[in-house]
């Protein structure tokens, strides 16, 4: 029951994380896969990727973290979308998030974290899914 | 032997050229007949280029080596050999690692621990707030502080993080990009007061901004006014601290980006032409300058590749400066390279496997001459901030290849291997013709607003990242014997919780306590000199002292040279 048209996905790095091979890979593994990616650019605040989600009609935001400060912003994008009546939006994490970390995140409305060494096929097969599912 | 390549082969070439085709037919063919390869193609890890089964003089005679010419003599023209007459046998390199984290004190302590295992040199990182030129209160900075490196904020931390006993400190990099003039002023000012001469060590600045934009990210002006800073503390350095080295090109981080060792040498060198042309234009020789450049990089596990690029590195440098600029003293044709294992070799799976990794790349580093000072890395570092464990490992990994393996007792010693000569040869011929690309579009500056190197490191990542996923690109634990693995058995450190709030509540203390209308003053004239196009270091250096913060230095800078947002061109993604 796919809604009919791609999926629209707003990658973002928050902070001041300047990470950034992991979004690039992943960035051109969704667009191979049909779907349409914004990048948000670096050190975002939560409040500018909501907007930015917002403002682009975004479905899903995909934050890529790879610093020590991913439970300081992770939570405050959820609580923001919550907010601003956007929040059937997807949000979806990757990096180097630790195993307690991450069901932390999960327990505060990020529907699931893709941790360091997970195959870019993955989370094209979970967005895909979660997509056909709407 | 004769400079130019010879018009057709001689004679003992002729016989040995027959003697390999008959090897082939009578003993080569029957064997891969019987047995096969185990691959259908062989290629070097990052190029890609085809590797041959066998090397022989012929290959040499097909790229037209000359030993004069192309390698000759160490400590001469054309440096190929190294820069040192002697190699390693005088003196070993100086053994560095990188170290920081949580609060100056924290630095200070883990520095002096690190001077005691027998280093001679240290390299300071700071915390992303502090390399993006903002102060630990503020909002971007929540949860960063003292994490990545030391937090700085103002003159009061540094002066604790270099209130430690400076016996054995041979060699100091401080890694500061973006804020560097400030960094630098920090620095002169905590010595001051200390009452250490700053001679009596060598200081090295990154200051590399260029790589910044190009692929790290710690930037704060936009890119023409990164580099007249840039500039201002090469300038500054050159006449006020002429043992000090205030430009490095963090070669490294474009490794670290994926760059292959082809667009690492070559993106390298156009930057350091931008910096060259940029600190020429300001009235000095190329030779009282020149000297001062140096270049970090990261070497990684194929072995040859490592090689190869260490050797060229050696051989383009002086060629470019003597070729493009006239340089002829000796000081500034020999390369000043501070080489190191590479950190994107190392697995988070499977950790005790980077020792190995980090030996072997040790190796590679010392056969291929990386420099006159050296760093590892440390076998936890794709989990977290180095143990103390891991620190006394890496240190030991320097002193095993120093000691137990003779590498360091030969100068050069695989020059004149086939393999390794064609692998430098092709190397230096592939980098020229890229900085040829790089110059038709106006060198490195262009390049980067045209977002070119950006683009270019992007696809080097997906495609990397493919090699691995798909199996082409063997990496043991991670897509090769790999295992289930409960407890990862390695010990890792713990930064203290609350050094961020110490930090931040250190620096209100210190607002608290200064003199505000002093700081106003020394702000209003960072701001007078960054618009009058004054070398702004004496500014900086009067605003550091009077305990202005980096965040309100950087502030007034950027109420002049504005910010500097990425667009879709330029950040690659």
């Amino acid at each position: 029951m796919s809604p009919g048209r791609p999926l629209r996905v707003l990658l973002a790095k928050l902070g001041l994380d300047s990470h950034t091979i992991g979004v690039t890979v992943i960035a051109r593994a969704l667009r191979d896969a049909g779907m349409e990616v914004i990048y948000s650019g670096l050190k975002q605040t939560p409040e500018m990727v909501v907007a930015t989600a917002i403002q682009e009609g975004a479905d899903v935001i995909g934050v890529s973290s790879l610093s020590a400060a991913h439970m300081h912003h992770i939570p405050r994008v959820v609580e923001l979308l919550r907010e601003e009546d956007a929040a059937d939006t997807l949000v979806i994490a990757g990096g180097v998030i630790p195993e307690e970390d991450v069901r932390e995140l999960q327990r505060r409305g990020v529907a699931r974290v893709f941790t360091m060494g997970t195959e870019t096929g993955a989370i094209v097969a979970y967005l895909k899914d979660w997509w056909e599912s709407r | 032997m004769p400079a130019s390549p010879m018009p057709e082969a001689k004679p003992d070439l002729e016989a040995l050229r027959r003697a390999q085709a008959d090897w082939q037919r009578e003993t080569l063919d029957p064997a891969l007949a019987r047995d096969g390869e185990r691959k259908d193609a062989f290629t070097s890890q990052a190029l890609r280029w085809p590797t041959e089964r066998l090397y022989t003089p012929l290959d040499l005679e097909a790229i037209g080596f000359d030993y004069l010419r192309d390698s000759g003599f160490p400590g001469q023209w054309p440096y190929t050999r190294g820069n040192d007459p002697n190699g390693y046998r005088s003196d070993l390199w100086t053994m560095t690692q990188v170290t920081g984290f949580g609060t100056g004190e924290e630095w200070a302590k883990r520095a002096r621990y690190m001077l005691d295992q027998g280093l001679s040199g240290l390299i300071i990182e700071y915390d992303l707030p502090t390399t993006n030129g903002l102060d630990s209160d503020h909002p971007l900075a929540a949860g960063e502080v003292g994490r990545a490196g030391t937090a700085i904020d103002t003159l009061a931390d540094m002066e604790a993080a270099l209130d430690f006993d400076f016996t054995g400190l041979r060699h100091l990099t401080s890694v500061c990009n973006g804020p560097q003039p400030v960094n630098l002023a920090m620095i002169l000012a905590a010595l001051e007061k200390k009452g250490v001469d700053p001679s009596s060590f060598t200081l090295q600045m990154p200051n590399a901004i260029l790589i910044e934009y190009t692929c790290v990210g710690r930037y704060l002006f936009p890119p023409e006014h990164g580099l007249r800073i840039a500039t201002d503390v090469i300038e500054y350095t050159i006449r006020n601290h002429p043992r000090w080295v205030p430009i490095a090109v963090v070669s490294a981080q474009l490794y670290a980006a994926r760059a292959n060792p082809v667009q690492e040498l070559a993106f390298s060198f156009a930057i350091a032409m931008q910096y060259l042309d940029s600190v020429l234009a300001r009235g000095f020789h190329v030779d009282e300058v020149a000297p001062y450049f140096s270049f970090i990089t990261g070497v990684d596990m194929d072995f040859l590749e490592a090689i190869g690029k260490l050797r060229a590195y050696r051989k383009l440098w002086p060629r470019l400066l003597r070729e493009r600029y006239r340089a002829c003293r000796p000081e500034s044709l020999r390369l000043n390279l501070m080489a190191s294992p590479g950190t994107m070799s190392l697995t988070l799976q499977q950790p005790q496997n980077n020792i190995a990794r980090l030996a072997i790349q040790m190796l590679a580093c010392v056969l291929g001459g990386g420099g006159r000072t050296m760093t590892t890395p440390l076998h936890d570092e794709a989990h977290a901030l180095p143990s103390e464990e891991a620190i006394a490992v890496g240190a030991a990994i320097q002193h095993i290849v120093a000691h137990e393996t003779g590498a360091a007792d030969t100068v050069d010693p695989l020059a004149g291997s086939y393999a390794v000569e064609v692998m430098t040869r092709r190397i230096e011929d592939a980098v020229m013709a890229e900085i040829e690309n790089i110059d038709a579009m106006g060198g490195a500056l262009a390049a980067i607003q045209q977002g070119y190197f950006q683009r270019e490191l992007a696809r080097e990542q997906v495609e990397r990242n493919r090699e691995i996923e798909e199996g082409r690109r063997v990496l043991v634990g991670v897509n090769h014997r790999v295992r289930e693995e409960r407890d990862r058995g390695i010990e890792l450190f713990r930064l203290d919780p609350e050094s961020e709030r110490r930090q931040i509540a250190r620096l209100a203390r210190v607002r608290g306590e200064r003199d505000p209308g002093k700081v106003e003053d020394a702000l209003e004239r960072v701001r007078d000199a960054a618009e009058r196009g004054e070398n702004l270091m004496p500014a900086v250096l009067d605003a550091v002292k009077v305990y202005t913060s980096q965040g309100e230095i950087c502030d007034a800078l950027r109420e002049v040279f504005g910010s500097y947002t990425p667009d879709s061109l330029t950040t690659g993604v």
